[in-house]
């Protein structure tokens, strides 16, 4: 169980992002103290040979100057004691002060003239004299019998002999060993606080992922309205939630589209094919020659009719809501159509005792579905002439309005009532005395929109109602090959 | 040069049926026939390539949703083959695709299921007759003692002339154009106002009614008859 959670989480995204993290963190602290330990080694040298060659200078000075007595020995020791206890990088402990610093006086052959130091002298001789030795520039010594390596430097005296001053090293490497020592304790504590830091906030921030993850497969196996967690911030992973979110809402929708039409189509079509179903009957029973039969039979093929209608009216207004209508644009001329859609309409509207007015300032061209526009149009009228009480007037005014098209219908009847105020452009939707489908104007304002144009509707101040259809603008003075007339020619 | 038309000219007519399911394929087979028509009929788009290369038709009819092919490359393909015949075309589909709207454009017509059979046939003998009568058109149409003058746009009814006004005119025309043949309402909509509506509303019925009422007035033998659920149709016996 548990090496399976540790499996788990060593697959992780989140651990390899913090091991990948660490790693290139501690690569980066490595490099640094690398250059550090190298300046620090490079300058503890520097003052080591800075010392040497002050130290020598004087020395040199004492010896040179000393008479070559008894007392000459003494007197040069005295002053290489004195020198040592001035070493730089000198640590706290004096205990091995002797061990740290030689001073040797000798002639290019035979014994050591003088020595101070710990020890006889004659291995750092036999060591000076195997190694090349410039006066003046300090130098590395292996000792045989020492630990650690000296730095020493060579002066040469009047008498021909040379002194040499040696330093060792010990402190420096101590120094830079505790540099050392201190740095990877240091850099290994950074280190570990960096992995855990950059693992807890990636798991952290991938545990988002997970939740989102999890309410994601938990909605696609039962529940479409629950929506994936979101955090406050607008990060990438707030992002993706509300993106998830937004897609979900118009899946929803659409779901929720789905099962109005599917529900509307069975209520809507149950009950008129019963009727059908029933006239039929009736006149088949009755003999079907009979004088009876025929209007029964005239009336059911009536309904079929509306109902294939109703059915197209549905499936258009469904299609234009998932944003799915084709379009087959053209140029029209809304001032041409409308003046034909009047001309149409105007002799039913008079029968009802309506009367309809066109104002239109000429020409207003659109680059649209004639076939959809049409309908759209028809729709509105055809609204009109059902619901529009006897003696009011139909009044459409077209006009041009900042590049579009602009189309009010009004009308001075008893407006929209209350209860669909809001919800017009619903499918459904219809006031209570309505016959129809209550399709027309959810139909009409997806055309609008298929064309990217819109439609308001409202009740005006002086009573009735109105809506207003715009449209953009057909480019100016642009020749359309039309896509019917390509299709054509394809 | 007057038109006096019956349904005579249907007769030795060929037509090649393109459709798949039985049901219609049956009814359409027979209604076709009854209208005088010869009909052969394809279940498929091979089926019909084969009848439609060893025979002239004077037009198809071609459903869109074939079992082995779409109908528009059918129809496409027909056409690289050198058959000209207009084709009527049925969709189940309602929203007519580009392809469709291009075909239409070339002469071909097409009809979406559900359809009236009189509206098919009214159509089918639109599109055939348009095909075949495309040379000579008459200045002067009669049906009965209506006639139309078609250059002085003016209609008279033995010897008294009708006070149409320009709509009323082309919607009588388009009726004797057609006369003693069904016409639809969808197909008065489309023709002579140009539009592919339905609207849900009797407009189209007042405009017949209406002009009904100048043509044939009192004490006249009624020339415009409707058929209810159908259509209407102008003949004069």
């Amino acid at each position: 169980m548990s090496s399976r959670i540790d499996n788990k989480r060593l697959h992780s995204a989140a651990w390899r992002i913090s091991l990948w993290a660490t790693l290139a963190f501690a690569l980066g602290t490595s490099l640094v103290f690398a250059g550090l330990h190298q300046f620090v080694a490079s300058d503890i040298q520097r003052r080591s040979d800075a010392w040497l060659s002050g130290e020598i200078g004087t020395l040199g000075d004492v010896a040179e100057r000393t008479p070559k007595d008894r007392l000459y020995q003494r007197v040069v020791g005295e002053v290489a004691e004195l020198a040592s206890r001035e070493v730089p990088n000198k640590s706290q402990d004096t205990s091995h002060e002797n061990e740290s610093v030689f001073f040797l006086q000798a002639g290019p052959a035979g014994p050591a003239k003088l020595w101070v130091g710990k020890g006889d002298g004659t291995a750092n001789l036999a060591a000076i004299r195997a190694s090349q030795v410039v006066p003046g520039v300090p130098f590395h010594l292996n000792v045989k019998g020492f630990r650690l390596p000296f730095r020493v430097v060579a002066s040469r005296i009047d008498d021909g002999s040379f002194i040499y001053l040696g330093l060792s090293e010990r402190d420096e490497l101590r120094v830079l060993r505790d540099l050392r020592v201190r740095f990877l304790s240091l850099g290994l504590l950074i280190v570990l606080f960096g992995f855990g830091i950059v693992f807890y906030t990636t798991r952290r921030m991938l545990g988002h992922v997970r939740e989102i993850t999890e309410a994601a497969s938990r909605i696609g196996e039962s529940d479409l309205s629950r929506r994936v967690p979101t955090t406050e911030y607008n990060d990438e992973i707030g992002q993706l939630s509300r993106t998830l979110n937004r897609m979900l809402d118009r899946i929803e929708s659409s779901v929720h589209q789905l099962h109005t039409i599917t529900d509307s189509l069975a209520h809507d079509l149950r009950s008129p094919l019963t009727a059908i179903r029933g006239k039929l009957e009736v006149s088949l029973s009755e003999g079907g020659q009979s004088a009876q039969g025929e209007p029964m039979i005239v009336s059911a093929i009536e309904e079929l009719d509306r109902l294939a209608e109703f059915l197209n009216a549905s499936l258009d207004v469904a299609e234009a809501r998932a944003d799915a209508l084709r379009l087959t644009r053209s140029e029209i001329d809304l001032d041409e159509m409308m003046r034909v859609m009047v001309d149409l309409y105007e002799p039913g509207m008079s029968e009802r005792g309506l009367r309809v007015q066109l104002r239109s300032g000429g020409s207003v061209r659109v680059f649209a579905d004639a076939a959809l526009v049409h309908r759209a149009v028809a729709n509105l009228l055809d609204n009109e002439l059902k619901h529009l009480p006897a003696s009011c007037t139909v009044a459409i005014y077209l006009q041009m309005e900042r590049g579009e098209a602009v189309l009010t219908v009004e009308d001075d009847g008893p407006g929209f009532a209350a209860e669909v105020q809001g919800a017009m452009f619903e499918q459904r939707v219809k006031g209570r005395g309505s016959s129809g489908h209550g399709l027309g104007l959810a139909f009409v304002e997806a055309v609008a929109r298929a064309h990217g144009g819109t439609v308001t509707a409202s009740n005006r101040v002086e009573g009735g109602a109105r809506l207003v259809i715009t449209l953009p603008c057909a480019p100016e003075s642009q020749e359309q090959p039309g896509q019917t007339a390509a299709a054509v020619a394809g | 040069m007057p038109t006096t038309t019956s349904m005579a000219y249907a007769l030795f007519m060929q037509l090649l049926l393109v459709e798949d399911e039985l049901e219609i394929q049956d009814f359409l087979k027979t209604s076709l026939a009854d209208a005088g028509y010869e009909v052969d009929v394809a279940a498929d788009g091979v089926t019909a390539e084969k009848f439609a290369s060893t025979k002239v038709y004077d037009g198809l009819i071609v459903d869109l949703g074939l079992p082995d092919q779409d109908g528009i490359d059918l129809i496409l393909r027909l056409r690289r083959l050198g058959v000209s015949s207009p084709v009527m075309i049925l969709s189940a589909r309602r929203s007519v695709d580009d392809r469709v709207a291009g075909l239409e454009q070339g002469g071909d017509d097409y009809l979406t299921k559900p359809f009236a059979l009189a509206e098919l046939l009214a159509r089918l003998r639109n599109l055939l007759k348009r095909n075949a009568a495309a040379g000579a058109s008459p200045t002067v149409l009669q049906v009965g003692d209506l006639e139309l003058d078609l250059l002085r746009r003016r209609a008279s009814r033995g010897g008294e002339v009708l006070n149409l006004s320009p709509q009323e005119f082309v919607l009588l025309e388009y009726l004797c154009r057609h006369a003693g043949r069904v016409v639809t309402r969808s197909m008065l909509l489309a023709e002579v106002w140009g539009m592919r509506i339905q609207p849900d509303t009797n407009v189209v019925d007042v405009h017949i009614y209406r002009l009904r009422g100048k043509v044939d007035t009192e004490g006249r033998e009624p020339l415009i008859k409707t058929l209810r659920g159908v259509g209407y149709v102008l003949k004069d016996r």
